[in-house]
Parts: C-alpha cells; structure tokens; sequence
C-alpha cells in the first residue's frame, strides 16, 4: 500500500503527491446523519450497485472506497466512512471526520427531525471540521415523495447559505447516486497543476 | 509468549496426563456407587434448604440470604402476577416450588417432571423457532405490551431498566409501552433496597423473577423455564456486560446528573445484539461455562495462525483475535493483556460490519474505558478483530490485516478453516472404540486428517442414528487451564433445535448444580430421567459433561467418559488453543 499520498484526505493529496498524484486524487469522505436515513444505502450502492432494505443498523463506522473517473481523466478514489448515527456515536465522530477533505450529510425527506440533525452536524463541521471541508447536503429517500415533509425548497436555502452542495437522492431508485458522487470529485480543490 | 514447548502435547500439560486420567477414572467406577448415594444427600439436602428458605420467606420469596429482612410477599407477588400473568395459580405455602435436580423427585407436582418437555412444547406455541440456523436477529412482538396476551405467555422476559424506572430494553413488546410494567419492577426492587436488603429472586407458581440491580441499572428476568436461580442470575450478568460493551460504565454518570436520565436513544439500534444473545443463551455453552471454544484445526495450521497474529501483537495491536462463527481460530494479546471468554463472547456476539472500526468496550477487561475494534471479514464465516486503545490507529491496524490475510492465504490457512468447517468437530459415532491400547495414531484425527474413507463409510457401533457407543448421545468437556471447552457435534437423536436447547439447558443445570458455593463440591454426579442419563465429572483439571440415552447402563456410562477424556488428550493439539494462550499467564 502506497500511503505516502496524504492518507488523511484528499486536501494532503497537493502537499505530499508528485504530478502523477494531481491526477489520481484519493480523499476522506465522512458521512454523517441521523439513525435511519439511508447513509448505509447510499454507500452501499455507490460502491456495489446494490440496495438492501433489510440492511443492518450501522454499528460504529463502517470503511468503504471506490474509485470513479471524471472526463477530464483524472481519478478519484473515495475513502469512505460511512458513520453510525446513533447519539451514542455522536461524542466519538471527530474520529471519523478529522482530516476529512469531504462531508456528506444526509436526512431524510419524510422525517422533519432529520433535517434538524442534518443542520447539527453542519455547525459541528463548521466549528470543528476542516476549514476548506467540501460539504454536501444529500436529501435522501426521494422515492417517498407522497410521504414528503421536508420540502426541497428548505432544503436548497439551507445548503445555499451554508455554501454547501445540495442533491436528492434515493438509494433505492439509484436516483443521482452516481451524480452526488461525481459533483463531489468536480468541487475538489485540486493540487495547482502547471 | 509460551516459553514451553507447545510442540509436544504433554509438554506444559493443563491436563492430567492419560495414567492420572486413567487413574481418576478407575476411581469414579469403584466410587460410582457411593456417589450415587452422595447426590441424593445432596439432592435431600438441597431440598431441605429450599424448603426452609420457603418457609422464611413466606412461601416463595427469597431475599439475600445473609441478611434476614424480609418482605411481605404476599403483596409483592400478586402485584407481580398481576400483571404479567393473572391465569396463573399461585402455589400455596405448602408445596414447596423445588430448584435444580430436586424436581426429579416430583417434590411440586407434575410440572417438573416434565419442565423440559413444557419448553419444547411451549416453543412451538411462540412460533419462534430460534436455533442457529434458522433463528434470524430482529425484534418481534413489537407490538405487544404487557396488556397483549400473546406477551404474558413468553416463556422468558428480560428487562432493562433504570433506577428511576424508565424502560431501557425488553426482550418482547415495545419498551416505550412497557413504562408502567417497569415502574412496577422499579418498585419492587426500590422497596426492598429501602429496608436495606437486596432483591434477588421472587418466585409465583412456575414463574421465577430475578433481579440484578448494577447501580442505576436494573435487569430483571422473569421466566417460567425452570433454569436456576444461578443461570438466570449469570445471563442477566451477560446481558449487562453486553450493555457495557456498547456504552462502557460511564453511563452511570449520565444517571448521576439526571436520575431520569432517559437512556433509550443511547442503545438505538442495538435490539439485535441482544436478541442475538440471548438466543445463544439457548445453545451455546459459552454462555454459562465461562470458557470459549476453538475451531479444530491441525497444529500446525493454528500456529501459522498464532505466528502472524502475535507479530502484529507485538506491534501495538492489544488482542488480535481470528475467529469463525462463535469458534477461535487463534487469539492472542500483547503482554500481560489477557482476554476473558465472557467478554470474547459478547464481542464476537456484537455485530459490527465489515470493514468497520468502531468504539467497544471489554466489561472483564476496563469496564469504565472504549478500546478500538478494527473488523474485516476474511471469508464469510471468518473474521479478524485487532483490539486497540488507540483512535487513530485506523490506518495500522488496516495494514496489519493486509499482511495477516496475505500470511493466512499464503499459508492455506483460511481454506483448512473452511475444510474443517465443513468437517465438523468431535462425532460421538467416532470415539475411539478402547481406550488403552490405541493413542495417537489409531484415534481419529479431526479436521484435515480425515481420510475419505473416513467419513461415509466409517465403522460405526451398532447404534447407528441413535448416537456413539454405549448409548452416548452428546459431550462437552472443559479445560480448566484453558479457559476452552469442547464440544460434540449434534447429531441424532439430539437433531432438532428444541432437542439442543433442551439438553443445553440440561447441561446448565447441571453446571449450576455442581457449581452451587452453597453446598459442598461435588465431584461426580450422574442423573436418569425420562430424556437423558448425564453424567458430570469435575476434576482440578477438567469437567466433563456428557449425555446419554434415559436407557444407558451406567457402568458403561462411566467407561465411555473415560474413552472421551482419553480421546479429547488424543486430539488436544487440534481442538485447543494451546501454548499462545493469554489466558495462562
């Protein structure tokens, strides 16, 4: 395993990396969020296509990484923390999101209480995340959208004033899965290339 | 870290070497007779002090036997049985609800006779159909509460709850809706602690209700199976030091800012964990022996396991522990680090993700501290856990399990554990037919060592699908020293699940009864009823347990353990861990 490329997150990728790293960058992404919304999901079918509605609560934090190809040929390779949400995990998360060059929050669009935790882990990066943390604000569950009580509109203000980039998804559908993840790979600062 | 020589299996030897064994045995037969009369001193004597403490109590209440303040049971129960039962006829004074073996002698009426037979018959009434293989982790019953019918008639309840009397977890129905119900618990354990005694167990007709109350957290058991009063005391105390995995003990301090403090949300998404465990509680030996088991494996496959394990030992890693299922492959811990099975097996009952680093707690090990847990599944049923105290040691523990799966690969390591996976363990059809003139090379081996020729074809007693020789049904035998059992693989008449939880809770009876600090030590005990002859056996050095047909002569009974004592010494080097032990320090 090559680990000299700045293992704590893409943003070491410009100080540690050679020119050949510029175009393979790898980054720490954490994703955070209450119990429920589908962080696992997510995940699980950037990484493997798949969606189980089964799927077992997250205990701790689970590592995943897959690598994706943008059109100008560069790579990048995500190092994912997929976190639990559980309050009890909530003391212990700077263990996950410490030298994260990415955070994805997500809640759910049926649950009003998760936009509220969302909007916690917001502030908690912006005090104790990174300074130039990329993050994004993913509104998840877009399927269930007779049962929908978070409008979209909330959700864009809240992200448009925070800088973040905002996108609904459903893990279930697939629906901007793959798009989340490759806007996220655009909105990396790059190591200065000549 | 073993500075003898594990090579050579008497070296170092835990247990007594074949002569001593051999010796012991031939002792237990001419002494078999008077050992007999000796239990039913016991069984006599055990009854007796049931009895009186029933009288104390005011029929069937027992508070902390040292300390002679009782309460009003009468009260104290009908509240209890009110609410949870109210069909339920509660005995009179007169008949003395009896524990451990004294129910072979039918002292309260038919019940006992025929408890086990109750369990499995009540098991099918569940609907839940909890084995190994079939039993899925989940929560049901989430609706009930405890006005559902459906719910009073649970075999067994576990509750957890906190001094204040907010639920915090019930085995069955929806804690939120349990309020009152705990409240009620609550009560009851507050009254007694007021008079300054200590609640341990209430007794209502079939029904026991234990209680361990471990500072602002109380867990209560209410279950008519008939276990003793020590089993469900020990799986109350598992079912904390599971809360203490997740939590650690410094959530006793939440309660001391805010007694009311609400600790639900804390254990969000944890209902499997325990479901998880306390359906083991219905076969799986670890649960009350206090002892983990291995997967068989050649010697020198498990020491290739061992080597790479305490290289990365020695590189800051505090216990790296490779298991398959609930079985140890090997395990070893940084110096003087030693790893208590209790705590082993709640941790490979926590069900953590793969690849995952997540906070845990080892209860035996610091209750009051997180340790770092790095998991990754090498196969599907094969997992390494690096422990660690260290947070960011995400990175180096990811390394060490690259290197330990390249060592594991290399050396053919995870496809001996898949083959003995396959393989099994100890077949009660194999043991070994004389136990003096063949050791080694003519007992079987486990694992690898099996010849083709051996398994399908194999010589067989007459006995065929009724189990081994001499009517031997099942065994577990367990090392002292090493903190390790062994068990036989199930097998006929022992197929079905009801059948192993029925003979696992047989075992566990028997194990509290040999283990009871109240009366003198027994060394042997052998016991006929309708369902088995078992046959228990306590050395300084090991304890077997065995099971038998109801029909088995027991002078064969007796030759047969001594041929499985010989045979598990035979196969030691394969079915235990020995040498690399953190345990022997």
């Amino acid at each position: 395993m090559d680990r000299s490329t700045g293992r704590l997150g893409g943003l070491n990728v410009s100080e540690s990396g050679g020119v050949a790293d510029a175009k393979n960058l790898r980054v720490k992404l954490v994703l955070l969020g209450d119990s429920g919304v589908g962080k696992s999901c997510i995940v699980l079918r950037f990484v493997r296509g798949q969606f189980d509605p089964t799927s077992k609560v997250t205990i701790g934090a689970s590592f995943l990484s897959q690598t994706i190809a943008l059109q100008d040929s560069t790579t990048v390779k995500f190092e994912i923390w997929d976190t639990a949400g559980q309050e009890r995990y909530a003391a212990l998360a700077p263990l996950y999101y410490r030298g994260a060059a990415i955070a994805v929050i997500v809640y759910d669009i049926t649950s009003p209480e998760t936009f509220t935790k969302a909007q916690y882990w917001v502030k908690e990066l912006q005090k104790h995340g990174s300074p130039d943390i990329v993050m994004a604000l993913v509104a998840n569950k877009a399927d269930l959208h007779e049962k929908r009580e978070v409008p979209t509109q909330d959700g864009i203000d809240y992200a448009e004033k925070n800088g973040m980039f905002f996108i609904e998804t459903s893990a279930k559908t697939a629906d901007n899965i793959n798009q989340l993840f490759e806007e996220i790979a655009k909105r990396l600062p790059r190591p200065s290339t000549t | 870290m073993s500075s003898s020589d594990p090579s050579s299996p008497y070296a170092d030897d835990p247990n007594p070497s074949p002569s001593d064994n051999q010796f012991k045995s031939l002792k237990l037969e001419q002494g078999s007779d008077s050992n007999i009369i000796q239990k039913d001193d016991a069984i006599a004597q055990e009854e007796g002090e049931q009895e009186s403490l029933n009288e104390n109590s005011n029929n069937r209440q027992e508070t902390s036997r040292d300390q002679g303040d009782r309460i009003d049971s009468g009260n104290v129960s009908s509240v209890v049985w009110r609410r949870t039962n109210s069909e339920v006829e509660v005995e009179g004074p007169s008949s003395p609800s009896s524990s451990g073996y004294a129910g072979e002698r039918g002292s309260s009426g038919a019940s006992d006779d025929d408890e086990i037979h109750e369990v499995a018959n009540n098991d099918g009434i569940d609907g839940v159909f909890d084995s190994q293989a079939s039993w899925l982790p989940g929560k049901r019953h989430v609706n009930e509460d405890d006005a559902s019918i459906s719910w009073r008639k649970k075999k067994k309840h576990f509750f957890i709850l906190s001094h204040s009397g907010k639920p915090i977890y019930s085995r069955y129905g929806d804690e939120h809706k349990l309020a009152g119900f705990s409240a009620t618990l609550q009560a009851i354990i507050s009254f007694v602690e007021n008079g300054r005694d200590h609640i341990k167990l209430v007794r209502a007709g079939k029904h026991q209700v234990v209680f361990l109350v471990k500072g602002p957290i109380y867990l209560v058991c209410i279950s008519c199976t008939e276990e003793p009063y020590e089993s469900l005391r020990g799986q109350l105390e598992l079912i904390y030091g599971q809360m203490i995995l997740i939590l650690t003990k410094s959530v006793n301090r939440c309660f001391e800012k805010n007694p009311k403090f609400d600790m639900t949300p804390l254990l969000g998404g944890t209902n499997d964990v325990f479901s998880s465990l306390i359906n083991s509680l219905s076969w799986n030996p670890s649960t009350f022996l206090h002892a983990y088991t291995c997967l068989p494996l050649a010697y020198a496959t498990r020491q290739a396991a061992s080597a790479i394990l305490q290289d990365v030992a020695d590189s800051g890693v505090l216990f790296a522990i490779l298991m398959c299922k609930h079985k140890v492959v090997s395990l070893v811990g940084a110096q003087k680090a030693s790893l208590h099975p209790d705590d082993m097996l709640l941790l490979s009952n926590f069900i953590m993700t793969s690849e995952s680093f997540s906070p845990i707690c080892l209860p035996r090990y610091n209750p009051m501290a997180f340790l770092y847990a790095y998991v990754q599944y090498l196969d599907v049923d094969t997992y390494l856990m690096l422990l660690t105290s260290s947070s960011g040691a995400f990175h180096h523990l990811k390394d060490c399990r690259i290197r330990i799966e390249m060592v594991l690969l290399k050396s053919n390591v995870l496809s001996e554990i898949r083959r003995s996976m396959l393989d099994g363990g100890m077949h009660v059809e194999d043991l070994p037919c004389d136990p003096l003139p063949c050791s080694g090379s003519v007992s079987p081996h486990l694992g690898q060592h099996q010849q083709p020729t051996d398994s399908p074809g194999r010589f067989r007693e007459p006995s065929v699908g009724i189990g081994g020789p001499d009517g031997l049904w099942h065994f577990i035998y367990r090392s002292i020293y090493l903190d390790q059992y062994v068990s036989s693989e199930f097998s006929a008449p022992l197929n079905s699940p009801g059948q192993q939880k029925r003979l696992t809770r047989a075992y566990q009876k028997l194990y509290a009864s040999m283990h009871d600090i109240g009366n003198e030590p027994q060394k042997t005990q052998f016991r006929r009823d309708e369902n088995y002859v078992l046959l228990c056996w306590v050395t300084p050095d090991f304890e077997l347990y065995a099971a038998f047909d109801p029909l088995a002569d027991k002078g064969l009974a007796i030759k047969t353990c001594n041929r499985v004592c010989q045979w598990v010494k035979d196969v030691e080097n394969e079915i235990f861990l020995l040498g690399a032990s953190p345990f022997s320090w």
